[in-house]
């Protein structure tokens, strides 16, 4: 990135008078940069030792640490856990704050009986910001939407690194847009709100008056602009579930950076009993569940969630909108390479995400709700009923690589659509946090049920028993079923000395049991002494059985 | 004064060489040469064994200390108990920069049971450095390119393989622990070595209700009797008992992960992939060889030797990447994979998805996919290699162990008693026989996939400015034209490199003369040409073909003593002067 602020300040004709004009913009000051993130992990950790555990899980090429605050009492590895991640797309802040205030809420009833029972049987992992160097971009001095780290990248695969980044050419310390008229550009104002442009639409008599870039100049003549700026790669599309190769953001290899690779290796080593994935983030399956998709769900390489996970999805997605109200959502799809298809396809959890905010629907005259074709126009119509000023007008400037066209920089401040007012923080935060608490006690749960120990004969005894799954949920998704890293239910026998095991399984495995389900186990046995039956896996918990026969 | 100096350095240096030739020499006495073979090595080494990792330790040191300008020892990182995993950089150190040249990375060994890959790596830096002063086409090889030569990259189970008990085809994983089975425990069930020979072998036990029985003339042998009669003997599997006594037999060995699963295109999980570990790169053998070849855009080709089965085998490993693959870079891998098969004999070209089976994330695809890197990987080690006929019959490795091994493959059947079969009996093939060389066959074989590995590498590209010529536009103006030529088969961007933009292009700049606008020639007949408006001096060309020339041109307005350059990855660095 080539910050030329003080030369490109004499370009600026009326930039200056724009900064000093502007109202503040929607206040949003309550976010947290990584030091205060930081601070309050620690603070959480020493406040709640018996009951948390804080860990670095990689240090950045910034020097930053990725943390996981691991919540739950007792045997932790082995209580059905939920795993929170929140910033994996760093410039999507809103996902860092919902993730840490979960952590916050949910502790502040730490000593409250129903929190004990809960933290006593499930544990929850919390990775508040997983790329801290990009998030950092939103406190910086230059606000930009910055996902990529501080790994330096070739984005436009030139043989050259970081040497075409934005520049602030109005000098308000954003980064925004730049409009260039000309004959031959794409571009037009949209007919609602002539800000806003959008492509001009030929079929319909429309024509395209201006040529649309970021905010910058083409620092190394290209031709083209911004196109390779400071890092990095997007954490975000660096998973190993359909990764992006050789485009910009992503890295040569997948899993290639230090916080991905630490996220996964905590996930996969010590986080074994993680059942779901709650990722903050652009891709949402939340507000509307994902539609299954025949062709794609039976295909070699699974790219479609099975039928069963779809209608868990369906009933995850219900609860979330009863819990959060936020109403329809814009269509948050996938992206190559993110964490939320990973969490799924290759490791065969549920997986669950969503913006946590959008835009609110617009009550037009008589209160009804205002349609828009474009979800620029319609943000920019609610934050001005809010009276946000979320606006960078455009105002002209001197532009070294078009010196005969006018230039003129402006458009949207950076982050604001979807980073919401910090004044909504807090019910925001509340609502998530009880549809977290919610799905947790939805959880697969092992229990050993009608257990008999019955006369079969002279000196014989028939042990029968139910294992039974007392959560709504499965004890594996239908893809975990198939992947070894998702742990199948274990039942085990053990005798005493004086007992013969005649007929019956000393171990077998269940694939899943699914919610409300059981599967029915007998052994026949021959003497008297202790029988202990154990069942359970890390992901629903463990359970023994003792009874003695004499 | 200086000159003094430095002619009092090279003769102290050269009397350090003379002195340690002589120290080093071997076998000068009493020997006749045997052509193709160094006469008078530096290096005393012998190829009808296998070495361990000390020996490879030791191996390696020896050839770079004795051959400093021709070889370099590095360690590209360390495996999961802590080995060194030690490459051999091969190439004249003297002329050109060994990381700027065109270069072949080999590696053996991935498979930890596949052990010769090792020797046939080892065998190449020993000859390539021993022939270097003799064979005037290794010393022009050496000048020209770069070997980077890693003889194991699982250097932990090679131990296991050759210190504990095995079969022929195990551990085959690294060393790793995994809960194999899901019980919580880890490695808690794996083969057990009851008889003590350091083989695991197979059970047998009498039975005359039993559907196997024993060969007439080769009592190891076991022959499976027809459908409509009772043998007298059943087979019980490999040595072992229910060490967990969880009703299974060796159902939780040691690893188990597949290495050759974890690279990093189209990489699948488990549950797609069997073997597949967490993700790509997640083993550090694996990650050391991604960071080392990240590190090094001039390798150009690569071999990684596995056995076995007599196969040269290319990508793609899955048909999902048939399309990765385009005819023009297969054409390459066709015309030096056939050359292989005459240098192999017994050994077939082949496409791993269509001639063998399905493999994601396999490291040949990784360097084609994600490098551009055209790769082979060869199976040593074939049935072809006993009786050197394509026939083949069920008896032919008891016959080779009885004729030309004299019985030393096998582990003669002995009784012992089973906790949980009871009376049994233990025999069979030795781990060293069935797919790694017998002794008397390994040089050989060594010597015919380091020529085919010569080959490959000799086919990466060699760029030659063949042609600077000027003409006078007038008004001040020259038009300058440079021609250069890929003299061999390998394009210095495969296809997927293009497609993609891998590697940056290769630069052909002029320097020395006041440049007003540079052109690449298309069509230099017909004055086709495509102008680079941007840095005219430094002309960017995506790709130069293999066999093929690229014209480019400038018009000049001053300068008379000019160059022109060639800066390629993969084909290397050439100038010439006008």
């Amino acid at each position: 990135m080539n910050i030329s602020v003080k030369i490109l300040s004499l370009f600026c004709l009326v930039g200056l008078l724009s900064v000093s004009t502007s109202t503040q913009a929607q206040n949003n000051t309550d976010y947290r940069s990584y030091s205060e993130i930081t601070a309050k992990m620690k603070a959480l950790n020493n406040a709640h030792k018996n009951i948390t555990e804080l860990k670095s899980v990689a240090k950045t090429k910034g020097g930053k640490d990725v943390w996981v605050l691991t919540i739950g009492s007792g045997d932790i590895k082995n209580h059905p856990a939920i795993a929170v991640l929140g910033g994996a797309k760093a410039s999507h802040i809103l996902g860092s704050e919902l993730t840490l205030r979960f952590a916050e809420q949910l502790l502040s009833k730490a000593n409250t009986e129903e929190t004990k029972a809960l933290l006593a049987s499930t544990t929850f992992y919390v990775f508040p910001q997983i790329n801290p160097d990009a998030a950092a971009q939103y406190f910086a001095s230059i606000k930009y939407e910055r996902d990529g780290n501080m790994s330096s990248t070739d984005a436009d695969r030139d043989g050259f690194f970081d040497e075409d980044g934005f520049d602030d050419l109005n000098g308000d310390k954003l980064i925004t847009m730049m409009r260039v008229e000309d004959l031959t550009g794409k571009f037009t104002a949209h007919k609602d709100d002539a800000r806003v442009m959008v492509k001009a639409d030929v079929s319909n008599g429309e024509k395209g008056r201006y040529k649309i870039f970021t905010e910058g100049i083409d620092n190394d003549k290209d031709g083209k602009f911004n196109e390779d700026g400071e890092g990095g790669v997007n954490i975000n599309q660096n998973f190993s579930y359909d990764f992006p190769y050789f485009k910009p953001g992503s890295s040569e290899n997948p899993v290639s950076e230090n916080e991905t690779r630490g996220v996964l290796d905590f996930l996969f080593e010590e986080a074994r009993n993680t059942f779901v994935v709650i990722s903050f983030g652009p891709e949402n399956n939340l507000s509307t569940p994902l539609k299954f998709n025949r062709g794609a769900a039976s295909k070699r390489v699974v790219s479609g969630w099975l039928s069963g996970d779809i209608e868990i999805n369906k009933m995850v997605s219900e609860l979330y909108n009863k819990k959060t109200k936020l109403g329809k959502a814009p269509a948050g799809n996938p992206q190559q390479g993110d964490l939320f298809q990973w969490a799924y396809y290759h490791y065969g959890r549920y997986s669950f995400s969503t913006p946590g905010w959008w835009t609110p629907e617009v009550k037009g005259e008589g209160g009804k709700p205002k349609k828009f074709d474009n979800a620029e126009a319609q943000y920019l119509a609610w934050a001005e009923k809010e009276g946000h000023d979320v606006f960078v007008d455009w105002t002209e400037v001197k532009h070294p690589d078009f010196p005969n066209q006018k230039v003129e920089v402006g458009g949207l401040k950076p982050f604001t659509m979807h980073t919401p007012p910090s004044e909504i923080l807090d019910s925001l935060a509340q609502s998530h946090t009880d549809f977290i608490l919610e799905l947790a006690s939805m959880k697969p749960s092992v229990k050993l049920v009608n257990f008999k120990a019955e006369k079969a004969g002279k000196n014989l005894t028939r042990i029968t028993v139910d294992v039974y799954n007392d959560g709504n949920l499965p004890t594996a998704s239908d893809l975990g079923v198939r992947n070894n890293w998702v742990r199948r239910v274990i039942t085990q026998i053990q005798l005493d000395k004086g007992l013969n095991l005649l007929s019956g399984e000393i171990q077998s495995f269940e694939r899943s049991i699914p919610g409300d389900g059981y599967v029915t186990k007998t052994w026949l046995v021959q003497g008297s002494g202790k029988i202990t039956v154990k069942s359970g896996s890390p992901m629903t918990g463990f359970v023994t059985k003792e009874q003695t026969i004499k | 004064m200086k000159t003094i100096k430095h002619i009092l350095i090279t003769a102290f240096i050269f009397g350090l060489m003379t002195t340690s030739n002589l120290v080093k020499a071997q076998l000068t006495e009493g020997v006749f040469p045997a052509a193709g073979t160094p006469a008078n090595p530096k290096v005393e080494a012998t190829w009808n064994h296998y070495y361990n990792y000390e020996g490879i330790s030791e191996l390696t040191e020896r050839i770079a200390k004795a051959h400093p300008n021709l070889a370099k020892r590095t360690s590209i990182g360390k495996s999961y108990e802590g080995r060194d995993i030690w490459m051999l950089t091969v190439s004249n150190f003297k002329h050109g920069n060994p990381d700027r040249k065109p270069a072949i990375y080999i590696d053996g060994n991935i498979h930890s049971n596949e052990i010769q890959g090792a020797e046939m790596a080892l065998y190449t830096a020993w000859y390539l450095t021993e022939s270097f002063g003799d064979v005037k086409f290794i010393k022009e090889l050496l000048n020209d390119k770069t070997l980077y030569i890693v003889p194991t990259i699982n250097p932990d189970a090679r131990e296991h393989f050759m210190n504990e008990a095995n079969n022929a085809s195990t551990p085959r994983s690294g060393l790793k622990p995994i809960d194999d089975d899901g019980d919580g425990l880890i490695d808690e069930d794996q083969p057990d070595d009851l008889d003590g020979d350091g083989n695991i072998t197979q059970m047998r036990r009498k039975n005359p209700r039993g559907n196997f029985r024993v060969h007439p003339t080769y009592p190891n042998m076991m022959v499976r009797v027809p459908d409509d009669e009772f043998g007298d003997y059943e087979l019980l599997g490999s040595e072992g008992i229910d060490n967990d006594n969880d009703g299974r037999i060796n159902e939780d060995r040691v690893g188990y992960y597949d290495p050759n699963r974890d690279w990093g295109w189209n990489w699948q999980p488990n549950h797609i992939q069997r073997g597949a570990h967490k993700y790509p790169f997640s083993l550090p053998e694996s990650r050391a060889v991604l960071d080392f070849v990240m590190s090094r855009p001039n390798i150009a080709a690569a071999q990684s030797y596995h056995n076995s089965g007599g196969m040269i085998l290319r990508g793609p490993g899955v048909e999902e990447d048939k399309a990765t693959y385009t005819r023009q870079d297969a054409r390459v891998y066709d015309a030096i994979g056939k050359v292989g098969e005459r240098l192999l004999p017994g050994y077939r070209y082949m496409v791993v998805y269509d001639d063998l089976y399905d493999v994601f994330g396999g490291e040949l695809d990784w360097f084609y996919g994600v490098r551009g890197v055209f790769t082979y990987s060869n199976e040593l080690w074939t049935a072809y290699e006993m009786f050197q006929s394509k026939e083949r019959s069920a008896t032919d490795s008891y016959e080779f162990n009885k004729r030309l091994l004299f019985g030393d493959a096998i582990v003669e059947w002995k009784p012992y008693n089973h906790p949980q079969y009871g009376e049994i009996e233990i025999g069979g093939f030795k781990k060293n026989f069935g797919r790694a060389h017998p002794g008397f066959l390994l040089e050989q074989d060594a010597h015919r996939n380091m020529a085919f590995t010569i080959y490959h590498l000799y086919q990466t590209p060699k760029l030659t400015i063949d042609e600077i010529s000027e003409r006078n536009l007038g008004g001040g103006l020259r038009e300058v034209t440079a021609v250069i030529t890929n003299e061999r088969l390998m394009p210095t961007h495969a296809s997927i490199d293009v497609k993609n933009r891998i590697m940056p292009p290769d630069i052909i700049s002029i320097e020395g003369a006041t440049v007003e606008a540079g052109m690449i020639v298309t069509n230099r007949d017909l004055n086709q040409t495509v102008e680079q408006k941007n840095r005219p001096e430094r002309l960017e060309v995506d790709n130069i073909p293999g066999m093929s020339s690229v014209t480019v041109r400038w018009i000049i307005s001053g300068g008379k003593n000019y160059t022109v350059k060639v800066d390629s990855q993969k084909g290397g660095l050439v100038s010439k002067k006008k």
